[in-house]
């Protein structure tokens, strides 16, 4: 193809943006909604998971050894721990500064530790942190295993209602998402095959005069890539000013760290990924669906309208 | 040159045999009114020619292609070997009268010089050259009959089929753009006219090609008017 014939191509695909106005505003539309419900879903279920993953930064335990261990075997306690998989920091909490904690706690009862002065009456203890909470249960009984561990204390039911909470999410939003993806793929493929369809004796005129399947596709091709990418901006532009708002509000009454959560992803961190991810989504399904569409017409049969 | 032998067309879904066992040869240069009442298999004819279907049975010859064992991907390089005048016109309704008639040439990947120089001419032959910005929409009939025509026209094709191009147009202009086509024929295309007009046939004269229930019935040259009133 010659690059005038490329670039007539081109300019008749914009032109027919604005020639078939009627059709291409409504393939917008059903474009824009379909990313906006998309977009939404999967910005509300990473919103979750990082509201959630603000709450494993609590995923501590505390290892208690028994009373008698030598502080060489203390040591080698804490190297055995921070070798094991899973755990990703421990620091070692002895007994002295326990009891120093515990007479700060209980200020008011400083005399009845007086007679324990130089004795240890708490044992050492180890804290560690685990890399997945998921598997705080097998990394908390392999701890337990160890010799010279007297027990171990970790937020069994709170870990499991957590990754309970995650799985079902991550279930609901997986379902709603694809969901939403089938009825945005019928919805988009149907628009766009009523806007071939109100254009089907123009395509069966460029056939009878000789244009290749490729001639009378590509200016549809640019077409639905216009509205697509239109689209795509449009859905960027309401999906900042509202998720914007959202995170404003959110600070505003700081409501999420109030109770324990973590926070939601500020906009400014995602949103390269975000308009990237709708303008190229809505080109993409906006060629691809106008292309395809042109297909059923594109068959060389009798076509005499 | 157009050749069909033996060729017989049934369609399908209907089971109705719409052309039986038709042989035709129109030579390079010749001008054949075909004629035949409604459903008489003239618009299969044109189908078949324009290759929008295919024969049962036979054997499709036009401007050299084999049409019978034509590949797909070959059609529309056929398709550009000949020029269609409907009689419903066919113009794309959201392109100007100029673009109308150059898009043919577009789709050959024409030059843009070969396109600015040809549309015009195509254009002042067929007498609508104050009319190259106005839409589809905007002509009268016979203008959008002749803007068919200069379609046709443009990409200069040895063969010309012209289906019912005055069924849409009053007389006088009917009698014009039949006129326009013998002009055109006397510079060497072949032209097959299609056509429901007797009268008018009758007057002009020339090979005629009667088609009736699928079959060749008459294939004869008469004379014209101008001939008998001699």
């Amino acid at each position: 193809m010659k690059l005038s014939s490329f670039r007539y191509l081109v300019r008749q695909g914009f032109d027919n943006v604005w020639k078939n106005r009627v059709m291409a505003f409504a393939s917008f539309c059903v474009l824009l909604v379909s990313l906006l419900l998309v977009g939404i879903s999967v910005l509300f279920y990473i919103n979750i998971n990082a509201i959630i993953g603000g709450i494993e930064d609590k995923n501590e335990a505390v290892v208690f050894l028994l009373d008698d261990t030598s502080d060489a075997r203390v040591e080698e306690i804490g190297e055995t721990l921070r070798n094991m998989e899973n755990v990703s920091s421990v620091s070692l909490y002895t007994g002295e500064e326990a009891l120093e904690n515990l007479k700060i706690n209980m200020q008011d009862y400083t005399e009845v530790f007086d007679s324990y002065e130089d004795e240890q009456i708490l044992p050492d203890a180890y804290r560690i942190r685990v890399a997945d909470i998921t598997k705080m249960d097998q990394t908390v009984k392999a701890v337990r295993e160890l010799p010279d561990v007297d027990s171990v204390s970790s937020p069994d039911s709170f870990v499991e209602l957590l990754t309970e909470a995650r799985r079902i999410i991550t279930i609901v939003a997986s379902a709603i998402i694809i969901a939403l993806l089938i009825v945005s793929v019928v919805i988009i493929s149907n628009t766009t095959r009523a806007s071939v369809f109100s254009r089907r004796r123009e395509i069966s005129i460029m056939q009878s005069v000789g244009a290749t399947k490729g001639f009378i596709r590509f200016p549809f091709f640019i077409e639905g890539m216009v509205t697509g990418f239109l689209a795509g901006c449009f859905a960027t532009l309401m999906t900042w000013f509202s998720y914007d708002s959202l995170v404003d509000l959110l600070g505003r009454f700081d409501v999420l760290s109030a109770i324990g959560l973590g926070n939601v992803i500020p906009y400014s961190k995602i949103s390269a990924v975000v308009t990237l991810a709708y303008v190229i989504a809505g080109s993409v399904i906006g060629a691809v669906g106008s292309v395809l569409s042109t297909r059923v017409h594109l068959k060389y049969r009798a076509a005499n309208m | 040159m157009v050749e069909l032998k033996n060729v017989s067309v049934t369609y399908e879904s209907t089971g109705v045999e719409a052309l039986s066992d038709v042989s035709l040869k129109v030579e390079d240069g010749e001008f054949a009114f075909v004629i035949g009442r409604s459903g008489s298999g003239k618009s299969t004819l044109i189908k078949l020619l324009m290759k929008e279907l295919d024969a049962n049975k036979g054997e499709v010859y036009v401007n050299g292609y084999d049409l019978i064992k034509l590949k797909k991907r070959k059609i529309p390089e056929f398709r550009r070997t000949i020029g269609v005048v409907f009689q419903d016109y066919r113009l794309i309704e959201n392109l100007t009268v100029y673009e109308n008639i150059a898009f043919v040439l577009r789709v050959i990947d024409a030059p843009k010089k070969q396109i600015r120089k040809r549309v015009p001419y195509v254009m002042s032959l067929v007498g609508l050259q104050d009319k190259a910005d106005c839409y589809p929409s905007e002509l009268s009939g016979g203008e959008q009959q002749r803007c068919a025509l200069a379609r046709a026209l443009v990409n200069d094709p040895a063969l010309l089929i012209a289906d019912e191009p005055t069924g849409n147009v009053d007389p006088e202009l009917a009698y014009e753009l039949v006129e326009l086509l013998q002009g055109i024929n006397a510079c060497g295309t072949t032209i097959l006219m299609v056509t429901h007009a007797h009268e008018m046939v009758r007057h002009f004269g020339g090979r005629i090609i009667n088609i009736s229930e699928g079959e060749v019935v008459f294939d004869e040259v008469i004379g014209g008017a101008e001939v008998e009133a001699q």
